[in-house]
């Protein structure tokens, strides 16, 4: 089985952040392994990856939303042929319109990430852990016309 | 070379905070490798562990800053025979005095770590990564003048 490569966990960081703002068709479940734990933006406790997904791609953007994420230098540690370590800083934006019609937008500028790529059995890349944080309170509330 | 069970990992995260809030400055930066990298609670980025050593040394190993924490369980992912990753919430009490007197208390209540260790060369568990983050934001308090201390 090949070696993890920094351009290989790099395009899926990117395609991480691409399907939750909702500019790529694949599946956010997909891109975890079965017993992955996540420690998500605000979440007290860490949770199975599948609940996140789940609850993630309820909350992606739809057709009336619009969402702008910005990666910053993605640092990845190997440790050993099959596991990675890619940590960064991200920025999230996304607005939003509401079954009411309300606009809301939600500011995320100082995110950082933790995401540990291991290499499966059957050859794919998959976050086994992940921890989302932001090192100030993200901005949220009805979006200016 | 016995392969890492959840328990030794465990057990090194204990004595992580033991260190630390008995402010045994020597074996806590023994826990970590040289190369390790951190996300700090309250950092916008990532730094070399070493950076984040040398700061949390000046601000919270002195005499009249106390750090206590409590853990909640902890989960851990064995990935490899001398790789796994902890990750548990804690609640962090933090008290500090600057040069001028002031003290203030840091109350972290929904602190949470990420923390993965690997055997170095030698068999010994230390901490090639480490996040730490608050699901709350946390303010600082001012608190009274410490009372001066009485002759004997």
């Amino acid at each position: 089985m090949d070696k993890i490569s920094p351009e290989d966990v790099r395009k899926e960081v990117h395609r991480f952040w691409a399907i939750l703002s909702g500019k790529s068709p694949d599946k956010l479940e997909e891109m975890y392994s079965p017993a992955a734990i996540v420690f998500s933006g605000k979440a007290k406790r860490s949770e199975s990856a599948r609940l996140t997904a789940v609850r993630r791609s309820r909350q992606l953007p739809g057709i009336a939303s619009t969402s702008k994420v910005e990666v910053g230098s993605i640092d990845v540690q190997f440790v050993g042929p099959d596991v990675a370590i890619a940590a960064y800083t991200y920025s999230f934006n996304t607005h939003k319109v509401q079954a009411d019609g309300t606009k809301v937008q939600l500011n995320t500028p100082f995110g950082r990430a933790t995401q540990i790529f291991q290499r499966s059995e059957g050859g794919a890349i998959r976050i086994v852990h992940e921890h989302l944080s932001a090192a100030a309170p993200p901005d949220m509330g009805k979006a200016s016309e | 070379m016995s392969n890492i069970s959840a328990d030794d990992i465990r057990a090194e995260v204990k004595k992580f905070w033991d260190f630390f809030s008995r402010k045994s400055k020597s074996r806590f930066d023994e826990m970590y490798f040289h190369s390790a990298t951190v996300f700090a609670a309250d950092a916008r980025r990532m730094e070399p562990a070493r950076l984040m050593l040398v700061r949390r040394e000046r601000e919270l190993f002195g005499p009249a800053s106390l750090v206590a924490a409590k853990l909640g369980t902890i989960d851990v992912q064995i990935l490899g025979a001398d790789l796994a990753v902890a990750s548990y919430p804690f609640h962090l009490s933090i008290t500090r005095t600057f040069a001028s007197g002031k003290r203030f208390q840091v109350e972290v209540p929904s602190g949470r770590a990420t923390q993965v260790f690997q055997r170095d060369e030698k068999g010994v568990l230390r901490i090639l990564h480490e996040h730490m983050s608050s699901a709350e934001p946390v303010s600082p308090k001012e608190l009274p003048p410490a009372p001066p201390s009485t002759p004997a």
